[in-house]
């Protein structure tokens, strides 16, 4: 653990440097983070002003402009690509240097994303109050629901990582189904209310919806940190559940990982 | 004319050819195709559960501009997108040498080289709801209005090659910056919805600027024949004059960077 | 009248400077400094129809850029060039279609699709009739034997059989002067030996016109009569092959056999000792003191023979270029 932990440092600083070189491009690729949440905060505003109660799923404008801004915070601390690359790195072999590293790679690539995200704030910051100050949003959390707010982001962020690593691991099986990434990221849109508070969603979805772990990444953080909707059992029981899906994911990939290796090392070798 | 047109049929057949030795991933892709069309009309049902329409677009209507928008999505996949990333890694790998040794417009062929063939399963389906929208609003697709539709695509297809064309000359001179497509796909993703939904500052820049309406929001209100969502009579001549200029704009663009790229204007 | 002429010819690079540094790299986004480099700095020369010619210098020395302006590729700065009556740089498609250039190092074959598709492409964008497209490819095909490779995906297959699809491709439309940058690069010395047959053939078989460089000298010894030697921009020499080392070298190689053994004779005080057997010595000296070194070897040793050679065209070019070569 010490190992990894010394590793994930020395990745850190590396991929540091190499993102403050290509900031031009990771600029363009961070703004993507914004223009989805901005572009649905304008559909559902404009949807709310003609749904008789003026409001979508308890929200009105005012409440879907926080939700929107939250999302936007939320989906940059929850980001991670991997299960896009790595039927790409299966397939073309790029895998097998990395597991001559003494570490995980799975430690590399949460360096590269910690990276990535902490020089994009730099990028998005602004951004993001550029958006509050354009479409005024309306906060009611106290002081107990930022601080709880903010360790769901972190579960939320950590257990999106984790479970979208696990989840990316299927390549070993499968390094031709390119369309993974897709599935997952539809998956997290409308089971994690990226889309839309899960409340907004036909029935079934919804209901779907409220057993799967997307919910824990995005829309409860989202929640809590606009205050107000989630009573304080409920915050208790997220966090809760966040851990119980943190611990389902972390098992799920050292299954799939030891798993996959062997079928790796046997199919490659 | 015809030489050019024999010319991109020899493309295309080579890009066939070569596809057919492909046929699983055309299943799988195939699925990826589906897939995005029923999480599209996932949100059209999810939005029109919230409200009966938004800014004067009811569900029908939404039904269409979901077509439309998979139509160009699968289009730029289908030509664009490729050729032009193609181009730019030409530029930056030096490669574009052999395309100006060839006694052929630059423009012309580097447009032309790459065709992403199992991206017709886009415009097929794509086509199929515009169509089936139109329907369900009108109950009979009036010839006319189809028509109309073809010709405001072929404007929304040019104003995006235009758009692609620019970024791509722009390599020459930021030949390290890589991504830059992501440009476009920001400002793109806006389209899924109409620009009505945006506020009036944004609509125009939507509209004029980078013109988005013309590409998604336009096309699909022709296919309804309802004014008021954009539509007036003169709309497909002034979406030709906006490609036109878009065209003119890019292609002049392009030629400078290429007298760049030869040390001509150094 | 020469098929190829060249006046003057030059061209200066505008390169940006870039610092390291955060700062520095900030500061380029608003002032960015520029240094001026002259790639080809006046130079001239002539050649004939059917002429194999190979350019030599080291890395940087102007002989890609000189290429790339004879086939259209660069705008020169100044100076005239005229290739078949056309000037390049205007990009006839007349000229474009009698010439072909290329670069071994860069490839234009499609890599995802077999070479022969390429071919079929390279075909119909010179307009090239079916009969004429035919029978040259399969000419080509059998003279460079790549039959069995033409429906392999260009990706899968080696160096050397790459570099003879992409020879193959150059030539479809029957190019009467071919620029070659580099045709043998990486591939193994069999593989070199073989192309090298096959440009010498071409060559002789079609009257076409070659420029050829490379870093092998052996490409260059084998296939060309003449040579220009090119560095830093201009022309250090342009003649014969067997002329060069004479004129550029600074040296002679003395050779000599003894009667007897040396006995502690001290010949590095003469020169540079390549060789010391008992009785056979050969002796670097520069050119100007090789009379009176040989004089003095002729007085003070027995010997039995001797000989007054220019060194290998290879160690003068190694010499003339120095250090520049590995930069």
């Amino acid at each position: 653990m010490m190992a990894a932990m010394r590793a994930l440092g020395a990745h850190l600083r590396a991929h540091l440097a190499v993102m403050m070189q290509y900031r031009g491009e990771v600029l363009l690729w961070s703004v993507w983070g914004i223009v989805n949440p901005a572009v649905l905060y304008a559909m559902w505003s404009a949807a709310a002003e003609s749904s008789g109660s003026h409001e979508i799923a308890s929200y009105d404008r005012a409440g879907l402009a926080a939700y929107f801004l939250v999302m936007m915070i939320v989906g940059h601390a929850t980001g991670a690509w991997d299960v896009y690359q790595m039927g790409h790195f299966v397939r073309t072999g790029v895998l097998s240097p990395m597991l001559l590293h003494p570490v995980l790679p799975m430690w590399r690539s949460l360096a590269e994303n910690i990276a990535y995200k902490v020089v994009t704030l730099m990028f998005v910051i602004p951004i993001w109050i550029g958006f509050a100050w354009l479409v005024g949003p309306a906060f009611k959390a106290t002081a107990w629901e930022y601080l709880l707010g903010t360790i769901a982001l972190f579960l939320g962020a950590a257990l999106a990582y984790l479970l979208s690593y696990a989840i990316s691991l299927i390549a070993f099986w499968a390094p031709k189904l390119d369309a993974l990434g897709e599935i997952y990221f539809a998956l997290c849109m409308f089971l994690g209310g990226r889309f839309v508070p899960i409340a907004a969603l036909p029935d079934s979805i919804a209901g779907l919806a409220r057993v799967m772990p997307f919910r824990w990444m995005y829309q409860f953080p989202t929640e809590l940190l606009i205050g107000g909707r989630v009573g304080f059992r409920d915050t208790l029981i997220g966090l809760g559940l966040q851990i119980v899906w943190l611990t389902f994911s972390f098992v799920l990939f050292r299954t799939l990982w030891f798993a996959g290796l062997k079928r790796y090392t046997a199919v490659s070798g | 004319m015809t030489r050019a047109l024999s010319l991109i049929s020899v493309f295309v057949r080579v890009s066939v050819q070569n596809f057919a030795a492909y046929r699983f991933e055309f299943f799988v892709r195939m699925f990826v195709s589906v897939g995005h069309l029923l999480a599209e009309l996932l949100a059209v049902q999810t939005i029109f559960k919230n409200t009966p329409e938004i800014r004067g677009w009811q569900k029908e209507h939404m039904l269409v501009l979901v077509g439309v928008f998979r139509m160009i999505a699968g289009g730029i996949r289908m030509v664009i997108v490729p050729n032009m990333r193609r181009v730019m890694e030409d530029i930056r790998n030096g490669t574009l040498d052999y395309v100006l040794l060839k006694p052929l417009d630059a423009q012309f062929h580097v447009s032309i080289r790459e065709f992403v063939i199992w991206r017709v399963t886009d415009l097929v389906l794509g086509g199929s709801l515009a169509i089936y929208g139109s329907y369900l609003t009108l109950h009979t697709v009036p010839f006319d209005k189809f028509i109309l539709f073809i010709l405001m695509m072929v404007a929304a297809f040019t104003i995006v090659y235009a758009i692609w064309l620019a970024l791509a000359a722009i390599c020459f001179w930021l030949i390290r910056l890589e991504n830059i497509e992501m440009l476009f796909w920001n400002v793109f993703e806006a389209g899924r919805f109409p620009v009505q939904i945006y506020p009036a500052w944004l609509q125009t820049g939507l509209t004029y600027i980078f013109p988005l309406a013309f590409i998604v929001t336009f096309p699909a209100a022709s296919l309804l024949g309802i004014s008021g969502k954009g539509i007036t009579p003169t709309m497909p001549a002034i979406a030709f004059l906006v490609g036109l200029i878009a065209i003119i704009l890019a292609s002049m663009l392009f030629r400078i960077g290429l007298r760049r790229y030869a040390g001509a204007s150094a | 009248m020469p098929q190829i002429s060249v006046q003057n010819l030059a061209k200066t690079f505008r390169v940006p400077e870039r610092e390291g540094g955060f700062i520095a790299s900030v500061r380029s986004i608003f002032k960015r400094r520029h240094k001026e480099v002259r790639a080809v700095d006046g130079i001239h020369f002539t050649i004939d129809e059917g002429e194999i010619v190979g350019f030599l210098g080291p890395n940087g020395a102007g002989k890609t850029t000189t290429l790339k302006i004879l086939s259209g590729l660069l705008h020169p700065t100044s100076g005239e060039a005229r290739v078949m009556g056309h000037i390049p740089w205007k990009r006839e498609s007349e000229y474009l279609r009698r010439i072909s250039m290329l670069m071994g190092q860069r490839t234009q074959l499609h890599w995802d699709l077999p070479a022969i598709d390429s071919f079929l492409v390279h075909g119909s964008i010179y307009g090239l009739p079916k009969e004429q497209y035919r029978t040259t490819l399969d000419e080509l095909v059998a003279l460079l034997d790549i039959g069995d490779v033409l429906k392999k995906q260009v990706r899968s297959l080696s160096l050397g059989e790459r570099m003879k699809c992409e020879i193959c491709v150059s030539l479809l439309h029957r190019p009467s002067v071919l620029f070659l940058d580099e045709p043998t690069i990486g591939v193994d010395i069999a593989m070199q030996a073989r192309i090298r047959e096959f440009i010498r053939n071409y060559n002789r078989q079609h009257g076409a016109t070659i420029i050829l460089t490379s870093h092998y000298m052996a490409d260059v010894t084998a296939l060309c009569k003449r040579i220009i030697v090119i560095d830093k921009g201009h022309i250090l020499f342009d003649g014969p092959l067997p002329e060069l080392s004479r004129k550029l070298a600074p040296f002679k190689v003395i050779k000599i056999d003894l009667d007897r053994d040396l006995n502690g004779y001290d010949l590095a005080a003469l020169g540079d000792v390549l060789v010391r057997e008992e009785r056979k010595v050969s002796l670097r000296v520069p050119k100007g003191e090789a009379a009176s070194v040989t004089s003095k070897l002729l007085t003070d040793l027995a010997v039995l023979d001797l000989t007054i050679e220019d060194p290998p065209i290879e160690d003068v070019i190694s010499r003339v270029f120095g250090g520049e070569s590995t930069k």
